[in-house]
């Protein structure tokens, strides 16, 4: 489907959200930076569609490493003020490695000053369009979509996907209210009803009221059982970390599983198997899935996009 | 992998590995054997366009060995 020319998505895959580049006249607003160690090509990518626009801000739906990871680069590159959700500031403010889902769990972003908040209930001006800020808290309790009622189009973050949405982390670090939380976050996007959605990741789609099924058969599954959405959180992470390091020896695993505090914690408060066993399980249905595979001595990524 | 794995009317996968590095030299990025402007690109292809892509990408694999 057709977005409006002002409108540019640079898709990518999984370590890096997508970025969606707004254009207007001689300016130019960008959404969502990528993940660090992608930030080159990102700069060399929005280098080249800003078609030698000024980028003039940089703004992000939630600040996780794969949306966020580039932020100090990009602003400092482009001279551009930093917009984050007014949710994210504390996190961002104490830098909690934790909240922000850095070191705990292996990830890494480069720290960044915000110039300024957006609240749900404002607007936001991009690419010559009024977007409205949607509270969209579930994935994260700060995210926030940004919805243009002119054009009909959602940018949803990683609050929906084509298929799923992103992890809802706070039901299993102490938010009992998240999937309540990311059920109306779903309910609130089906209200907007959007011709077109921009997700985090993945390519942009027109069938929203399908998307919006499957999310919530999804969280249904998950909330039936924080043991299902612990595992799949575990799995998810762990595939992450090994795209960002490419390559991990089989024999390191399990120190690895004993050594990131994220996986520690899941596995005691809602897994509980033993040290070995969790490895084993991990790596045994992350290879029937297809995910991951083996080479050498080492596991190693076999997911695309 | 090769044009005869996207058949017609299927969507075209995505080439990105999550490498998402460039080698300077070569102009292509060190995973997926992209240009910068077909990575930029990407995302407003059609099927027929992608499958291009696709094509070129297993060339320069070749090439590159």
């Amino acid at each position: 489907m057709r977005l409006p020319a002002r409108i540019r998505v640079l898709e990518r895959g999984w370590l890096s959200a997508n970025n969606v580049l707004l254009v207007e006249g001689a300016a130019a607003t960008l959404v969502d930076s990528g993940y660090v160690g992608h930030v080159e090509q990102t700069l060399a990518l929005v280098e080249h569609a800003l078609e030698g626009r000024q980028l003039t801000r940089l703004v992000n739906t939630h600040c996780h490493s794969d949306h966020m990871g580039g932020n100090a680069r990009i602003a400092a590159r482009h001279g551009c003020p930093i917009t984050i959700p007014e949710g994210e500031a504390g996190s961002i403010d104490r830098w909690d490695e934790r909240e922000l889902i850095l070191g705990y769990a292996d990830q890494r972003a480069d720290r960044f000053r915000y110039d300024d908040l957006i609240a749900p209930g404002e607007t936001i001006e991009m690419g010559g369009l009024e977007w409205d800020v949607h509270a969209a808290p579930g994935h994260d309790a700060g995210a926030v979509v940004f919805f243009s009622p002119d054009e009909g189009v959602l940018i949803s973050g990683d609050a929906l996907w084509q298929n799923g949405f992103g992890v809802v982390f706070g039901a299993l670090l102490g938010n009992d209210a998240a999937c309540v939380e990311a059920r109306d976050t779903l309910d609130r996007i089906a209200a907007l009803d959007a011709r077109v959605v921009i997700p985090g990741h993945g390519a942009v789609f027109a069938d929203v009221d399908d998307a919006i099924e499957r999310a919530r058969n999804r969280l249904a599954h998950y909330e039936s059982s924080l043991d299902k959405l612990a595992r799949h959180c575990v799995k998810a992470l762990f595939t992450y970390a090994l795209l960002d390091r490419r390559a991990m020896p089989l024999d390191a695993i399990e120190d690895y599983l004993g050594r990131v505090p994220v996986y520690v914690d899941l596995n005691r408060d809602f897994i509980g198997l033993e040290r070995a066993a969790f490895a084993r399980w991990l790596v045994a249905d992350l290879e029937r899935a297809g995910v991951v595979g083996r080479e050498g001595g080492n596991l190693i990524p076999r997911i695309k996009a | 992998m090769s044009q005869r794995d996207f058949p017609r009317g299927l969507e075209v996968p995505s080439p990105c590995v999550n490498v998402c590095q460039m080698d300077e030299q070569k102009g292509l990025c060190r995973g997926c054997y992209r240009t910068i402007d077909e990575i930029a690109h990407w995302s407003v292809l059609d099927a027929d366009e992608k499958r291009v892509v696709w094509r070129a990408i297993e060339l320069r694999r070749r090439a590159i060995g």
